[in-house]
């Protein structure tokens, strides 16, 4: 909780200090209320799209060994981890999005609330992608140690490519194109651009549709790659 | 004949990749790997009916672990097949998987943090079992383990003993069909020991689940086995009665004794055993047939302190067994061909 208030604190600031600096009324055809109102739910959004604690977890268990005791149950590794994560994650929205929810009825920022569960059901199917990731990254601990490391480089380019860093729109094209239609930019720029009327109903169409795709790509090559690690696993420790 | 458990030919190799030395060939590590190959389990051949409590032997090493973790699809085989209940153990069918368990006495498989009883609730759902059934089933175990005041309470902040009764209470929830004891009483106190042997056999002789058990303790196995498996450097040199078994070792015994005060001269206890004057005691493994008149003639000789008898390592009784059995096969074929 204190960590998401601090990071909005900052690019509140920062935002405000670059308004104020270059005199402009818009940047990038928005106007500072605009970035206020992304700054301020991004930095709670990216807080709920991230899985790299979970994902240092299962890549713990492979090490050590302790995933025998979910491979030996009926149960698979992926659904363990996933419903322990969305469990999870339901209750960090609960708590942390009423912050931003409340902040916002009572500051003069733009959001539209009665989008607040579309752009909220995105993120949660986001989710779905992000520990699909986690889980092939994982896979890898089968295969070699030190895996985190992995995890860390794929931190970075999500900071990034969901567009907690600042909104993917002010990427330069062809790139800006490239990145918003990844299924990574539904972590953040997809939901928090709708919820603050930056994209419309089409975008967020366009979103989920997206991440359906990622996952039709990433689950099978995910499957994959657990497979074959397994084929090599000796039961570490057991 | 429908077996419980049945392999043929099942193998497992074991590859590690051999790092070498230097910087350089570190990198050169990404595209052109060494392998070293260990042979854990060469191709065995086992038929278990239904049932039957096998008790799985062998020194560290010896590859009883490994095929416990194959028959119990924690790891895949390099060569041969299985069958238990009928399926695949590495296919990981959740039907299968409902009807067996393995618990492994060096690892926790309940969540560390939680108490016990939540744990139960988990696997609860996770094996789809019917929750009141549950709630008394663990009720039950917990009345004949003597813990039901421990359910409640985090599992972290029990002793190595408790721990493992609970451990045993998540194994037994949904009434396996097929058991895999890895070591359940390794590291416990005699006293705790003696509880979970008492409980096992209590629980197979009502419940009748085919259990394969392996430990270092040989009173776990002579308690609770009907047949004994001895492995050793990866295959199976020995499949009978644990009373067979026993019966082709000399059964050796340890013997301590701490003397009242140091002897002034050299006692002499038999042809092999002396104790030197001025020592403090002895510490000596020696057949159990031989016991009796050693310790009968050291009273008569000298005031006792202190004395202890133990069973002898496990470990040595099968070391004892092999070197028995290879001098037996070199005097059947002196001259190898």
């Amino acid at each position: 909780m204190i960590q998401p208030i601090l990071t909005a604190g900052i690019e509140v600031a920062l935002w405000t200090a670059i308004f104020a600096g270059s005199g402009q009324a818009t940047i990038g055809s928005y106007p500072r209320e605009s970035y206020l109102a992304y700054a301020l739910w991004a930095a709670f959004f990216a807080r709920i799209s991230s899985n790299w604690m979970y994902e240092f977890r299962m890549i713990e268990e492979i090490d050590t060994g302790s995933v025998n005791s979910v491979l030996a149950r009926p149960i698979s590794f992926y659904e363990y981890y996933l419903s322990q994560f969305l469990g999870y994650k339901v209750i960090t929205s609960l708590i942390s999005l009423t912050v931003p929810f409340i902040l916002t009825l009572f500051i003069g920022v733009s959001t539209y609330h009665s989008r607040f569960p579309a752009a909220l059901l995105l993120v949660f199917f986001y989710l779905v992608l992000v520990h699909t990731v986690s889980f092939s990254i994982a896979s890898f601990a089968f295969f070699f140690n030190r895996i985190h490391s992995l995890t860390m480089a794929k931190n970075i380019a999500l900071w990034l490519l969901m567009g907690e860093l600042f909104p993917l729109d002010l990427i330069p094209e062809p790139y800006r194109s490239w990145v918003i239609h990844l299924p990574f930019s539904s972590g953040v720029y997809i939901p928090v651009g709708y919820l603050t009327g930056r994209l419309g109903h089409a975008d967020l169409l366009k979103a989920f549709v997206s991440v359906a795709l990622g996952l039709l790509v990433l689950a099978p090559a995910s499957s994959a790659l657990w497979l074959a690690g397994r084929k090599r696993y000796s039961g570490t420790g057991a | 004949m429908d077996y419980a458990i049945e392999t043929n030919g099942l193998t497992r190799v074991y590859e590690t990749y051999k790092k070498p030395e230097g910087v350089w060939n570190s990198i050169r590590g990404f595209w052109d790997r060494q392998y070293e190959r260990k042979v854990a389990l060469n191709p065995t051949d086992l038929k278990i009916e239904g049932g039957q409590i096998i008790g799985l032997v062998g020194g560290n090493g010896a590859g009883k672990t490994t095929l416990l973790k194959l028959l119990s699809g924690l790891i895949y085989p390099s060569g041969g097949e299985a069958k238990v209940l009928g399926s695949s153990p590495w296919s990981r069918d959740r039907n299968f998987l409902r009807r067996i368990s393995i618990l492994l006495g060096q690892k926790n498989q309940l969540w560390w943090d939680i108490p016990a009883a939540d744990s139960y609730e988990l696997l609860t759902r996770i094996y789809d079992l019917e929750p009141i059934a549950a709630k008394k089933r663990v009720m039950d175990l917990a009345e004949l383990l003597q813990c039901r005041e421990l359910l409640q309470v985090q599992l972290r902040r029990l002793s190595l003993g408790e721990r493992m009764k609970m451990e045993i209470i998540g194994s037994l929830l949904h009434q396996p069909a097929v058991l895999f004891l890895d070591e359940p009483t390794i590291g416990l106190d005699i006293v705790a020991q003696t509880n979970i042997r008492e409980f096992l056999a209590e629980y197979v002789k009502r419940e009748r689940p085919t259990v394969i058990l392996t430990s270092h303790y040989m009173d776990d196995i002579s308690m609770l086995s009907d047949r004994l498996l001895l492995i050793s450097k990866g295959s199976i040199v020995y499949d009978g009665t644990v009373n067979g078994f026993m019966s082709k070792t000399e059964r050796m015994q340890k013997l301590s004794v701490k003397l009242l005060k140091p002897p002034e001269k050299e006692i002499v206890l038999s042809e092999r055993l002396t104790i030197p004057a001025g020592a403090e005691g002895l510490s000596v493994e020696l057949p159990s047939q031989e016991m009796g008149s050693l310790l009968h003639r050291l009273m008569t000789i000298s005031p006792v302190e202190q004395l202890k008898i133990e069973e002898a390592n496990f470990e040595d009784v099968i070391r004892q067994f092999l070197e028995t059995e290879s001098r037996r096969r070199q005097a059947r074929h002196p001259f190898p061909t």
